[in-house]
């Protein structure tokens, strides 16, 4: 039997959020994030964690008969970064991998059309 | 039929689909797209329904937007390996809307003769192009965030000496992750 799901990737430059949701995207069946899978803070979005929190969540998902994914992959968004991180690439391959069907791939970055100003002031960030 | 539309500047169509139309058959080729390419507005659109990994499908749109954004075919096309990223850093978004400053900052980062752009892309072993109002990175992910704080530290005012000592300062971390993770 088909069972799709959706898979949420957030994934900013500190960390890679997975989310993996039923289709209406209100239910969710599995969690897993960069920092539950790696020791050091600085690896929380490395590729590596994405695949290793990409993997625990599919494993969890699968196990409650997921077998097709769509996938939501999104960045800050707003007035921060609007392009993924390093992890997005790195979760789509290891939902591949895992052997689950994958639907779509869609960017859902919130981009503004006129946007709140960035935080950190007029002089920036002083450190 | 999943298609998506791109829009690129109207000078680099002509990159786009190369000495009769090689670089788009190539692109065609190695991801399994078809591009259809309207060369008076500069509209591609981008048949991805025949890719079957689904990575490249979010790939080709990159490698397209990249070759758009200034760089030749042979460096976006590096963008379909794996751990290779492409990202975009806006100008506007340091110094404001006027095109003075914008020139300005282009200068600061291309350096004289692109010695600075040269120091950038060999101390961080990624591509960096300049054009319009845009900076693009091509690198895997250590590398590019080395190459994305360098181009940033610059577009913030830094000096270019602050920069380079910065780069160098970053070295070993890039040789120590080139020989894999942990």
């Amino acid at each position: 039997m088909v069972k799709w799901g959706i898979a949420h990737v957030y994934a900013s430059y500190n960390n890679v959020l997975i989310t993996i949701t039923d289709v209406t995207g209100s239910e969710t069946i599995a969690k897993a994030t960069g920092g539950m899978v790696v020791r050091q803070d600085k690896d929380q979005a490395s590729p590596y964690a994405a695949m290793e929190a990409a993997k625990k969540a599919i494993d969890e998902a699968k196990e409650k008969g997921i077998t097709n994914l769509h996938v939501k992959v999104r960045a800050p968004g707003g007035s921060k970064s609007h392009s993924p991180g390093p992890g997005s690439q790195a979760a789509i391959r290891a939902f591949a991998r895992a052997g689950v069907r994958i639907g779509t791939i869609e960017d859902v970055t919130p981009i503004p059309h006129d946007t709140t100003r960035p935080k950190g002031g007029r002089r920036g960030r002083r450190v | 039929m999943k298609t998506t539309n791109i829009r690129i500047p109207k000078d680099r169509i002509g990159v786009v689909i190369g000495d009769k139309g090689s670089t788009k058959k190539r692109i065609e080729k190695r991801t399994g797209c078809t591009m259809d390419i309207d060369s008076n507005t500069g509209e591609i659109e981008v048949d991805t329904s025949k890719i079957e990994d689904p990575l490249i499908e979010l790939k080709v749109l990159d490698v397209i937007k990249a070759i758009g954004r200034g760089f030749s075919p042979v460096k976006a096309l590096k963008i379909l390996n794996d751990d290779y990223y492409f990202e975009i850093i806006d100008i506007k978004s340091y110094v404001g809307r006027s095109s003075k400053a914008v020139k300005r900052m282009k200068g600061r980062v291309i350096g004289r003769e692109g010695r600075t752009r040269q120091l950038i892309e060999e101390l961080s072993e990624s591509f960096i192009a300049v054009y319009g109002h845009t900076v693009c990175i091509i690198g895997p992910p250590t590398e590019m965030a080395v190459a994305r704080k360098a181009v940033q530290m610059i577009l913030e005012g830094s000096e270019h000496g602050a920069v380079y000592s910065y780069l160098e300062s970053k070295r070993p971390e890039i040789k120590r992750d080139k020989l894999g993770f942990f």
